[in-house]
């Protein structure tokens, strides 16, 4: 839609899988301020809006290693493991991923499913 | 890994862990030593490190991944794309951070070596573990961020107007005023701020008619727009303001937007201006939008945006020529309805209580039907505090049987803990059961309420413009009324709304309520329309415009109280009074006081007059709050009785600082209400400062040495933080209540202070701080404070004296006169007059009502010579704040007060007969004097110090609009003698007088009226002239007699005796000067005003004579023409008197 053109303009960040939308200050690997930390991916960073300290940084998302969509840091969207990756690609290879995250996913379904069917 | 390090190394070591802090947690690093953070990543530290240990001694990890890892090399080969991931899982893969402290480590010289020789320094496995488990933290902190922030967002998208959201947006760039309208649920208010926000606008203002409203919306919306510990949001309220320059978004009241319109006519501030909650038409909205209204034509960029529920929509769209409309559905849960009309047998009449049957049936229906394990709570509607006292007991007595209920009142007279409680939670089982007025219907929302009950009455002010007079009545609610109430049981699920009353009185239900704007005074509103600059109120285009009647009441009020002229004009004092945010009343008390060496205990008075009472009613039959109150009070009257108060109060907090709470609570004082009166009482200080009425001379608080200084910076930081500490665990704390809350009230009062203390001190040894003891140590300077009290304390029986001369000419016209046969009445029966008013009572909460005794005259001084006529030297009135009609029409905050001298000094009109031993004031009292001499002498004193009391406050108030140039003041000198003028006439002027209403029937009689031609020939001669010099008397054209000063007429009254006596001239000696002549009482006055004692005449004389000089003439002499010399003098009015009577002396000899 056309406010997806206008969050560009206003540095908003957008998860092209759940629609979260957020303001962003920072893309990169290294947020203003984070001294000895460094990210291990480009991102997409706020300042923390949680934390009443100013340096406290925020990471929103960022691209899937794969299908580079913008994806956001939840749960349902993606998954870090060593790169980015977007559910949709997870779900794809899912054999490629170590069991202990196979079985963590497959935990996490069964419940969701039928409550996204009521929404 | 080195064994030897191993057994040095102990993690719970704080040592240990301080060189680990070198490593990671520098001065400049993410995370801090000495920060929350760095305490929250130890205690982290300590529980990963367990789960850790857990995990290795399952032992199951390894076996587990060496199969998957099997797995998945097998599948990989039929797959197109190989993502390259390690062959080991390992938890660190998943966190997308790294922490580098290379540098740090090589510094340190971090080696096996190193660690051997120290022996207890961290080794490369420490620093190792120390970075896995911050990693593990910072992905964690990450991720509860992330989970608020997404479920914030989840928040957003599910309330009815996110759908809407574009589509609003549209509508505001295209039209100059939209109406958006959608019940409660749907998230307007807090919504449509940030969709504004969010498309780029900004200097956007956002009105509330609540102020409770604007700190709870501008907290919840900066959160919501991730700006919780930014000032892109903020607030801005009486007392006090979040607003900054970077503040995009502000929520303030009605009220604070029409005083910015004062300063900044077209709101050049603001892009966008909100009203939220039109639909409750508050006094202030209703104006706000009439203004607005001609603002929008002359300002085609602003943007304005009118928020409603689904109320009379059509209304506003059409006032602001067919805005357009954006509905919005709520969100309710269904509500099952019941009429449950009550039935005659159980309908109270007038005088009795409610019979609580009909609210007992619908809790035991309740109890009957529905499990006890469904939740839902009981919200009950009723009229005002009687009715819910009365059903509040009723149920109380069912709960305590059943144990089913816990029952708690809820109105804006409680105090605020007392308040709260409805939002504390109920244990399993139980039910609240909330007995409330309609604040509860659109001011306070609890959640959880699945039963309402509605007794469809309201009581509601109404102001009688007859009566001059508040009224407190009950009435039938409105369909709209009956809807929002009904709501309340649907906000969190489906409910039942009991309806006591039939379906056909709810079709009778007018469909709205009475906006505010048909029932109340409107004085404020006409003076701030004048100072506006508006034109004539009458033509103002109201969204709904009040009766004329009603706004022409208000003109005459304003005339009456000096804010306007004969012609309707602002006055000096009536622009600075509209300045003021008080009554008009208040802002008087204030500007008077400024003027004399009073400021200080006037500022007490008037902030403890603006806000409710601290007294609460609970305590009044409390017999051990009323000993402990008893130091407090004053017979002089309520005003007093607040003074000392407050300063009692203020020194005890001096003292023992938050021990002040235990000190209000066993008076039964509400310590809110003392907050609120010391940071009104600041405001208003600020106020006379900025309008130049108080020097602001005082030597700050930068005094004191510099250890001082940084002791008290050191506390102010102190202070801030726990106050941000407060904030922020502030939404977490809901209480489950007790089974016996609520039952307070009807404890007797030892037990009440008992466990009530026992409570609080629990809470206060806790982390629970006193919020309200910390703002106030914020806000205010405590020994600025505590010298201001120290002059306000003790005040001498002079200073009295003139305080209450202050109050009365503040409070003016508003009077009450003792009835006459009081003495032989029970205390309980005392009855007063006002001027519109008969047959009026004391509020049982005045201190007149306990000692009714201090307003009689006292016998052995009084005598009666004809009937209803006792003449005595102490005869008082009271001076009143409101009259109030409850079930009967009652004084509040009373003051008792010398009634001829306060009357000569403050009454609007005094007229009199000739020789002046009969007065008229106002047209409703009559003072008779015995003797002649004594009532001019009395009278003419007054004239004097009248006309010197309107000079000064008229140098002061010009000195005030012409500031920043060389115009003086007044000086300390003349004002102190002014004061030791108006005291001694207060303290010691004992005359003897019968004082009485004037008769309808003595009404029609009262004044000569117009006099033919040859009749004022007489009067008309120069020289018996006006005694404010420049305006020369003229006969009154309506009541007769001469008009001699804009209050006083003399000689107007009809009176059998008098109609030559003015002619009557008797030898009088002037005590200053050494006339000796046979003057008329007229002229006696006349020369007694310009004639002063001699060492005063020096000093007043000389800024004259240089006007004389310029003018040619000074303002004490006049050319006066003899008809008989048949020559033009120029003469001092005593040199007029003194050549008229050399032509008598000639012509009778
Ligand atoms: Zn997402
Ligand atoms: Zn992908």
């Amino acid at each position: 839609t056309s406010s997806h053109v206008q969050s560009d303009a206003f540095n908003i960040f957008s998860c092209q899988l759940c629609d979260l939308r957020s303001p962003y200050s920072y893309y990169g690997q290294k947020p203003p301020n984070t001294r000895a930390i460094v990210l291990l991916e480009e991102c997409f960073v706020t300042k923390d809006p949680f934390s009443p300290d100013r340096e406290k940084f925020l990471i929103l998302g960022s691209e899937c290693s794969l299908c580079r969509k913008r994806v956001c840091v939840g749960s349902d969207c993606s998954l870090f493991y060593t790169k980015r990756f977007c559910m949709e690609c997870v779900n794809k290879h899912l054999n490629q991923f170590p069991h202990q995250i196979q079985a963590e996913l497959a935990k996490k379904k069964p419940p969701r499913d039928p409550k996204s069917v009521q929404r | 890994m080195d064994s030897d390090d191993n057994r040095n190394w102990d993690w719970d070591s704080s040592n240990c862990r301080a060189q680990l802090d070198e490593v990671f947690f520098r001065r400049h690093d993410y995370i801090q030593a000495g920060s929350p953070e760095h305490r929250e990543f130890w205690a982290f530290f300590d529980r990963f490190q367990s789960f850790k240990m857990k995990r290795d001694m399952s032992g199951l990890a390894t076996s587990r991944d060496e199969m998957s890892r099997e797995d998945r090399r097998r599948k990989i080969s039929s797959e197109t794309v190989d993502l390259g991931l390690p062959k080991e899982y390992d938890a660190r893969y998943r966190i997308n951070l790294s922490v580098c402290t290379r540098d740090v480590e090589e510094r340190l010289g971090v080696s096996k070596h190193a660690s051997r020789h120290r022996s207890s320094g961290p080794g490369n496995q420490e620093i190792s573990d120390c970075r896995v488990a911050l990693l593990h933290f910072l992905d964690f902190t990450q991720r509860q961020s992330f989970i608020k922030l997404a479920k914030l967002r989840r928040d957003q998208k599910n309330l009815p107007i996110f759908q809407y959201r574009d589509k609003i947006v549209d509508l505001i760039r295209l039209h100059p005023v939209v109406v958006v309208a959608g019940d409660t649920g749907c998230g307007k208010s807090t919504q449509v701020p940030q969709y504004l926000l969010s498309a780029g606008f900004s200097h956007i203002a956002c009105t509330q008619p609540r102020r409770i409203a604007c700190i709870s919306l501008a907290k919840r919306v900066s959160f919501e727009s991730l700006n919780q510990f930014g000032s892109k949001v903020g607030h801005q309220i009486r007392f006090e303001t979040t607003r900054t320059k970077a503040t995009k978004l502000l929520f303030l009241t009605e009220g604070l937007l029409l005083r910015q319109i004062q300063h900044d006519r077209t709101l050049a501030q603001y892009q966008v201006v909100i009203v939220d909650e039109v639909h409750e038409r508050h006094l202030h909205c209703d104006f706000l939008l009439g203004v607005l209204r001609t603002l929008v034509a002359e300002r085609p960029d602003l943007r304005l945006i009118l928020m409603s529920a689904t109320i009379n929509i059509k209304l506003f769209s059409d006032y602001f020529r067919s805005a357009p409309v954006l509905q919005v559905p709520g969100r309710l849960f269904p509500i099952q309805v019941t009429y449950q009309p009550i039935p005659p047998e159980e309908q109270a009449s007038r005088s009795e209580k409610m019979d609580p049957r009909p609210y007992l049936r619908i809790l035991q229906g309740i109890d009957q039907r529905y499990p006890p394990e469904e939740r839902g709570d009981l919200l009950i509607f009723l009229s005002g505090l009687a009715e819910i006292s009365t059903i509040q007991e009723a149920c109380q007595i069912y709960a305590t049987h059943t144990r089913r209920w816990i029952v708690l009142p809820l109105h804006s007279t409680l105090s605020l803990a007392q308040q709260d409680k409805v939002f504390d939670i109920s244990p399993t089982g139980v039910r609240k059961c909330i007995i409330s007025t309609n604040i509860a219907e659109t001011s306070v929302t609890i959640d959880g309420v699945r039963f309402v009950v509605d007794s469809g009455k309201v009581k509601e002010m109404s102001f009688d413009p007859k009566a001059k007079m508040q009224r407190l009545q009950e009435f039938w609610i409105s369909r709209a009324s009956s809807e929002q109430r009904k709501g309340r049981a649907g906000r969190t699920g489906p409910g039942v709304c009991y309806r006591l009353y039939a379906e056909s009185d709810y079709d009778a239900f007018a469909p709205y309520p009475v906006p505010e704007i048909h029932r109340v005074s409107l004085d404020s509103l006409i003076l701030q329309m004048k100072s506006m600059d508006l034109g004539d109120p009458l033509s103002f285009v109201f969204i709904d415009p009040p009766p004329a009647a009603s706004i022409q009441t208000a003109i005459t009020y304003l005339k009456e109280q000096g804010a306007l002229d004969r012609r309707g004009e602002l006055t000096s004092i009536g622009s600075l009074l509209a300045q003021l945010p008080v009554d008009v009343v208040i802002g008087k008390m204030l500007v008077l006081g400024s003027l004399f060496n009073l400021v200080e205990s006037v500022l007490t008075v008037a902030a403890a007059l603006s806000v409710q009472s601290p007294f609460l009613r609970s305590s009044q039959h409390n017999p051990d709050c009323a000993t402990a109150r008893q130091s407090l009070h004053s017979n002089q009257g309520d005003p007093f009785t607040l003074l000392n108060t407050f300063n009692a109060w203020v020194e005890i907090k001096g003292e023992r600082g938050g021990g002040s709470r235990k000190w209000c609570r066993r008076r039964g004082l509400e310590e809110q209400r003392l907050y609120e009166m010391v940071n009104l009482r600041r405001q208003f200080k600020d106020l006379l400062k900025d309008h130049g009425l108080l020097e602001s001379n005082f030597s700050t608080s930068s005094d004191g040495d510099r250890g001082q200084r940084r002791e008290r910076l050191t506390e102010r930081k102190k202070l801030h933080q726990m106050k941000r500490d407060h904030e922020q665990h502030e939404s977490t704390k809901r209480k489950v209540l007790k089974m016996n809350e609520g039952q307070d009230e009807f404890s007797s009062g030892s037990d009440t202070e008992k466990t009530g203390r026992g409570k609080k001190d629990k809470k206060g040894s806790g982390s629970n701080v006193d919020i309200q003891e910390v703002k106030f140590k914020l806000r205010h300077n405590m020994s600025e404070l505590q010298d201001a009290v120290s002059v306000s304390q003790d005040l001498s029986s002079r200073q009295q004296a003139l305080l209450k001369l202050l109050l009365c000419r503040g409070l003016y016209p508003q009077m009450a006169l003792p009835d006459e046969h009081n003495t032989s009445r029970k205390d309980s029966d005392q009855v007063f007059h006002t001027k519109n008013k008969q047959g009026v009572v004391m509020h049982p909460t005045s201190v007149f009502a306990t000692d009714p005794e201090v307003l009689l005259v006292p016998e052995e001084e009084s005598r009666d010579t004809e009937a209803n006529k006792r003449e005595s030297s102490r005869h008082q009135l009271l001076a009143f704040v409101t009259l109030l009609e409850t079930n009967r029409p009652y004084l509040t905050n009373c003051v008792r007060v010398p009634a001829l001298q306060t009357l000569l000094l403050v009454a609007n009109t005094i007229d009199s007969n000739a020789d002046c031993t009969r007065l008229v004031v106002d047209g409703w009292l009559e003072l008779e004097l015995r003797n002649p001499e004594e009532a001019l002498k009395v009278l003419s004193s007054a004239l004097t110090l009248r006309a010197e009391w309107e000079r000064l406050l008229l140098a002061q108030l010009d000195h005030n609009t012409s500031r920043g140039e060389s115009t003086q003041g007044v000086s300390r000198k003349t004002t102190e003698k002014l004061s030791e003028g108006l005291v001694r006439y207060l303290m010691y002027t004992e005359v003897i007088y019968s004082l009485r209403r004037i008769t309808a029937l003595q009404m029609q009689n009262l004044y000569i009226g117009p006099q033919t031609e040859s009749g004022l020939s007489n009067l008309k001669s120069p020289g018996l002239g006006s005694l404010s010099p420049g305006t020369e008397a003229k006969p009154d054209p309506i009541k007769g007699g001469l008009q001699v000063t804009s209050f006083f007429t003399y000689n107007c009254l009809a009176d059998s005796r008098d109609l030559y006596s003015e002619c009557l001239r008797t030898f009088w000696a002037c005590p200053n000067c050494d006339l000796y002549m046979p003057l008329t009482p007229l002229e006696r006055m006349q020369h007694e005003t310009s004639c002063r004692p001699a060492g005063e005449q020096q000093q007043e004389a000389e800024p004259e004579s240089g006007q004389k000089s310029s003018s040619g003439m000074s303002s004490l002499s006049r050319v006066y023409h003899c008809d008989i010399c048949n020559k033009d003098l120029t003469l001092t009015s005593t040199e007029i008197l003194k050549h008229k009577r050399q032509h008598m002396y000639s012509a009778n000899n």
